[in-house]
């Protein structure tokens, strides 16, 4: 009799359980700002004609994030507020992964060009108290925009051990980063929920949910998408597998088409370069792809695509090392990537003297300017940025440049056909 | 109700079914240095105690309970009631045939779980309807094998799933822990030693002359 009352249960549980996966919703496309090609192709011409970048256009500018006395500083990162101004998160403390690490955040006033005075968006016993477990170490704070408006952070947190045990953790702001409620803890892993951490920016999905790019870095070292639900896992895609790539960054393509780079963490001997991973289901399913051939110190790159159709990445295009940083410009028609700015090289200096730029975090706010901040020497957080103007001439310059190439091609091809035909 | 008094309930709930749980482990790890078993009315009288020590803070920042979750997490609701269950006067072990098949699962899925290949078998456990029919498989050959707490215990996980009981939104999460698959692997290893012990033994003196 107790074993047919069991199976009715278990036939409840079970009507319970597939009305649960009935109402869950289904895997969607990704959301895509549509590129303006007319206005890109025009503005090339007409910069073709003129030349090269103007004397007149807008020039980069370089600022430092505010000072907030303590000495370590890293892993900074951007959102852009409803009012055009730009909200910046960085953690800082007495060192890294020290107990007294908080995350801090400051705004960004374009037309003063200053940052406000930094405040506490997350510290180590507030975390404590709202998870509801002891938290050692924060850090890695990520922003995105939720599809109701509301401003999201993800952060990670350590109980034990180093980054390595980390586990994603995440709070909303109705105010704009203000004030926060209470943190919830993303549950994205199944061995303790241990080593799950995330440092790039967030992609959106047409129903308004958040695809979150994170990445293990324990057993394995491997990239995954996290389909988040406000303070939820909702279920999550495999992007790399093996012990080599994390950190993964996602330019999405179309609405189904998607690219992601890694930081390359491979041991001795292997190609020191970008690894790739690529979707045509809209995330669904990933395949490993051809490396990039740019060079990877085992380091972060970020990377952005403009309203123009131009992509971005910012990364140390050394082997070794971290003492030289570079903004990287490409067409996507062609997927050549060329140097627009060397942005911090230390390579005349010795070995001791090199400084560190790393952690590199670009957002854009109109669609085609770059907001970038990178972690400078460990002590200070440095923000660039490149107007819309500069940017735009830079694409047409290198389309330009792209062409030219292209036509040089044929007719060397042709002279050398001629040749040989004599 | 709003986003964050759930937030606030589910932490809360999540602390003081930890608490019962560690109350549950300190009384089980009592007895195996016991000569004799504790009467029920202590153990539940242990586990209230216990169990309050545990969740209150008792003037530090945090109740003790959540250092333990710190690096545990929450545990598996099958772990959970297995271990609770443990305290009732009727008790019995949880037939072989079930550690075995949690050893055996264990030992296929975290080694996928875990970043080996591009196959992850924890996804399925977010929404896969397969995965929910293969666990309503195992729980009724619980129920066929006369094993009727089995299919209690995955009938209640599996409703908690639904009902968004832990922070996880993983069927996996309710279902399987690692110490649920240390102790099933550990089991499965002491019975197979045993047992050649015992067949080396009979072997020894009952040996054809």
């Amino acid at each position: 009799m107790s074993r047919v009352i069991a199976l009715c249960f278990l036939l409840l549980a079970a009507v319970i359980g597939f009305l649960h996966i009935d109402s869950r919703p289904v895997w969607v496309p990704f959301a895509v700002t549509p590129i303006s090609a007319e206005e890109t192709l025009e503005e090339s011409l007409a910069t073709k004609n003129k030349g090269s970048i103007k004397t007149s256009t807008p020039m980069p500018q370089s600022h430092w994030l505010p000072d907030t006395g303590a000495p370590s500083v890293h892993a900074a990162s951007l959102i852009t507020l409803n009012d055009g101004t730009v909200r910046a998160f960085w953690f800082a403390g007495s060192r890294e992964g020290a107990a007294d690490v908080s995350i801090y955040s400051s705004v960004y006033d374009a037309k003063s060009a200053s940052w406000s005075a930094p405040t506490v968006a997350m510290d180590r016993i507030s975390a404590e108290k709202g998870l509801s477990r002891y938290i050692a170490k924060l850090g890695n704070p990520v922003p995105a925009r939720l599809a109701d408006g509301r401003l999201q952070l993800f952060f990670v947190t350590v109980s034990i051990g180093g980054w390595a045990g980390s586990s994603i953790s995440t709070v909303i702001s109705d105010d704009e980063g203000l004030t926060w409620g209470n943190p919830q803890r993303l549950i994205s892993s199944p061995l303790l929920n241990l080593s799950t951490l995330v440092k790039s920016p967030s992609i959106a999905f047409t129903d308004g949910l958040l695809g979150v790019p994170a990445y293990h870095e324990w057993i394995g070292r491997f990239g995954e998408l996290l389909r988040v639900d406000a303070g939820r896992v909702i279920d999550k895609r495999r992007m790399s597998s093996g012990r080599s790539a994390i950190q993964p960054m996602v330019f999405v393509n179309d609405a189904q088409d998607a690219s992601a780079y890694f930081r390359q963490t491979r041991s001795a001997g292997l190609p020191k370069q970008i690894p790739v991973s690529h979707t045509q289901n809209a995330g669904q399913t990933w395949q490993q792809s051809e490396d990039l051939v740019i060079a990877n110190p085992n380091s972060a790159i970020t990377g952005l695509v403009l309203k123009s159709g131009a992509r971005i990445l910012v990364l140390n295009n050394i082997e070794n090392g971290r003492y030289r940083l570079v903004l990287l410009m490409s067409d996507p028609k062609v997927e050549q990537w060329q140097t627009l700015e060397v942005l911090e090289d230390d390579e005349a200096l010795s070995n001791i003297e090199r400084k560190e730029f790393s952690y590199p975090y670009l957002i854009t706010v109109d669609g085609d300017d770059a907001h970038l901040v990178y972690t400078w020497d460990r002590k200070k957080i440095r923000h660039r940025y490149f107007p819309s103007e500069w940017m735009r001439q830079a694409f047409a310059k290198l389309q330009t440049e792209v062409q030219d190439k292209s036509q040089e091609k044929p007719q060397a091809a042709s002279a050398s056909g001629q040749g040989a035909q004599q | 109700m709003n986003a964050s008094m759930m937030n606030t309930l589910v932490q809360t709930l999540a602390l003081i079914e930890l608490s019962i749980t560690c109350a549950v482990v300190c009384i089980w790890v009592l007895q195996k240095f016991s000569p004799n078993p504790l009467p029920f009315a202590a153990k539940i009288f242990l586990v209230i105690l216990l169990g309050n020590i545990l969740f209150w803070p008792l003037g530090i920042d945090l109740p003790l309970v959540a250092y333990v979750r710190g690096v545990t997490g929450d545990l598996s609701i099958v772990l959970t009631l297995l271990l609770w269950s443990s305290l009732l006067p009727s008790h019995k072990p949880a037939p072989i045939t079930f550690k075995f098949a949690v050893a055996f699962i264990a030992l296929c899925f975290y080694p996928f779980a875990l970043g080996v290949g591009m196959i992850d078998p924890y996804a399925w456990g977010y929404g896969s309807i397969v995965f929910l029919a293969t666990v309503l498989f195992f729980a009724l050959v619980c129920g066929l094998a006369n094993w009727s707490k089995g299919v209690w215990i995955i009938a209640i996980a599996i409703i908690a799933w639904s009902a968004h009981w832990h922070e996880s939104a993983n069927l996996w999460d309710y279902l399987l822990d690692p110490f649920l698959a240390i102790w099933a692997i550990c089991t499965c290893i002491g019975v197979m030693y045993r047992s050649k012990r015992d067949k080396a033994r009979s072997g020894y003196l009952f040996r054809p002359g």
